[in-house]
């Protein structure tokens, strides 16, 4: 409901623009061994602007991140935290709602700052769902290097609202 | 020996109780979260501050010191690290072998600064890293005269290289310290080298924000070499050697972390002059800010 409703005002204000915005994150940290690195880490998240609510988990090597309703925070941001707590950040499970657009064949989604190229390792059927314009869907971004954070991602569709 | 900077303080109840009293309320901490003696690789996160309160004592067959040391860490980047240690001697040696207290920490009443550097890290699994690190350092001494030598001041350069994750944990590295030339005598340098194995029971694997305990078996390969005076002949090739294996363990806890552990002679084969060990403990504190 709250989905149809971040929808509803985007659809209102933002369409035609590259309004939209990440809202959930559970981000892969590899090396995290110890109660103080994930201490480190959880603080270091919670600093951060638009942030509503961090969970780290050792044992998963996982941070789970729900952020604010209105944020402008980019999944760059999220993962240089973590290089800067020396780990390195993996795969991410983000959930955003952005501007759908196609350009020769490929889909892309874009936040208000940053665009996520839609791989085609997605599932055919969920491809057939997306539709110009706003877009709420849920994915797998792909791990990029940690020296190579170009604010443009790789995703895996794996929900679309 | 008569103390010449710090007075001479005895160990009493009364002042074990302050120690205490300092090492819970304080705000400073241990020597992080890797072994207690040997050589180890974490450093700081990018702008993150680890204090450290450790106190130390080593017997030898003759006498006992005992040390309170503070260490204040500052992580440059998330791969450089600056470290400045100071100690208040409670009790010192008459005649001190030559040795350190851990990667970062002298065991005498040097004070000391240095800098770690990560050269090499891959994390390659939840929890699972490679990483190596060198160390150098700078000290000078808070005491005029150690084994009836004058002290100089000395600088230290060490490597290590490991292994953590969740469960299992390995370190082994290599460092010299080199005393400079005081008043026409010098200390002996000191080659070491450490080896440290750690195992986390799947009893402490609860997750974080739980406290999780892990334990170590340390060893230490130390080859100090003989004071030299003035107009003496010249003993270069002249050194001890000692191993020494101990366990240690260590409980984190959210910001906080206490390890405590000992180490023992296993083999001693010194020089003349040199001194003979029983045992060395050590406890240390830390809070990462």
């Amino acid at each position: 409901m709250r989905n149809i409703f971040r929808i509803m005002m985007i659809g209102l204000f933002g369409i035609g623009t590259a309004s939209g915005q990440i809202t959930k994150v559970d981000q892969e940290v590899y090396g995290m061994d110890c109660a103080p690195c994930a201490y480190g880490l959880e603080r270091g998240l919670k600093k951060m602007d638009g942030l509503q609510e961090v969970r780290v988990s050792l044992n998963d090597g996982k941070a789970y991140m729900g952020l604010a309703a209105e944020n402008g925070l980019k999944l760059r941001s999220i993962q240089e935290e973590v290089k800067k707590n020396g780990f390195s950040a993996k795969k991410a499970e983000v959930t955003l709602i952005g501007n759908a657009t196609k350009e020769d064949g490929q889909w892309y989604i874009e936040t208000a700052n940053e665009r996520f190229s839609v791989s085609q390792d997605t599932p055919t059927a969920l491809l057939q769902k997306l539709t110009v314009g706003t877009a709420s869907i849920s994915g797998t971004v792909q791990d990029e290097e940690d020296d190579n954070l170009s604010g443009q991602w790789s995703i895996v569709l794996t929900k679309i609202e | 020996m008569i103390n010449k900077v710090f007075p001479k303080i005895s160990l009493n109840i009364p002042y074990l109780k302050l120690i205490l009293l300092l090492a819970i309320s304080g705000s400073a901490m241990a020597q992080g979260h890797g072994p207690l003696y040997g050589l180890q690789t974490p450093t700081l996160a990018k702008g993150g501050v680890d204090l450290n309160v450790a106190g130390m004592s080593l017997s030898t067959e003759t006498e006992t010191s005992y040390m309170l040391r503070y260490l204040f860490s500052y992580g440059i980047t998330e791969d450089l690290q600056i470290n400045l240690t100071t100690p208040t001697m409670i009790e010192r040696l008459g005649d001190a072998p030559r040795t350190r207290g851990n990667s970062n920490m002298p065991a005498n009443g040097d004070i000391e600064a240095s800098l770690w550097y990560r050269f090499f890290s891959n994390a390659f699994g939840v929890g699972k890293r490679f990483e190596s690190t060198a160390i150098v350092g700078v000290s000078a001494p808070t005491d005029d005269v150690r084994g009836q030598a004058n002290v100089g001041n000395s600088v230290h350069a060490a490597i290590s290289t490991g292994y953590a994750s969740r469960t299992w944990y390995g370190w082994i590295g290599g460092g010299y310290q080199y005393y400079f030339e005081k008043g026409g005598e010098q200390l002996g340098d000191l080659p070491y080298a450490s080896a440290v194995v750690g195992y986390r029971p799947n009893i402490f694997m609860g997750d974080y924000p739980k406290p999780d305990w892990r334990i170590f078996i340390e060893s230490l390969a130390e080859f100090p070499g003989d004071n030299k005076f003035e107009g003496q002949m010249d003993f270069t090739d002249s050194r001890s050697t000692k191993i020494l294996v101990g366990p240690s363990f260590l409980g984190l806890y959210g910001a906080w972390g206490i390890s405590f552990g000992a180490m023992f002679p296993v083999v001693q084969d010194l020089t003349l002059g040199a001194v003979k060990e029983r045992y060395r403990l050590a406890i240390n504190l830390s809070y990462w800010l």
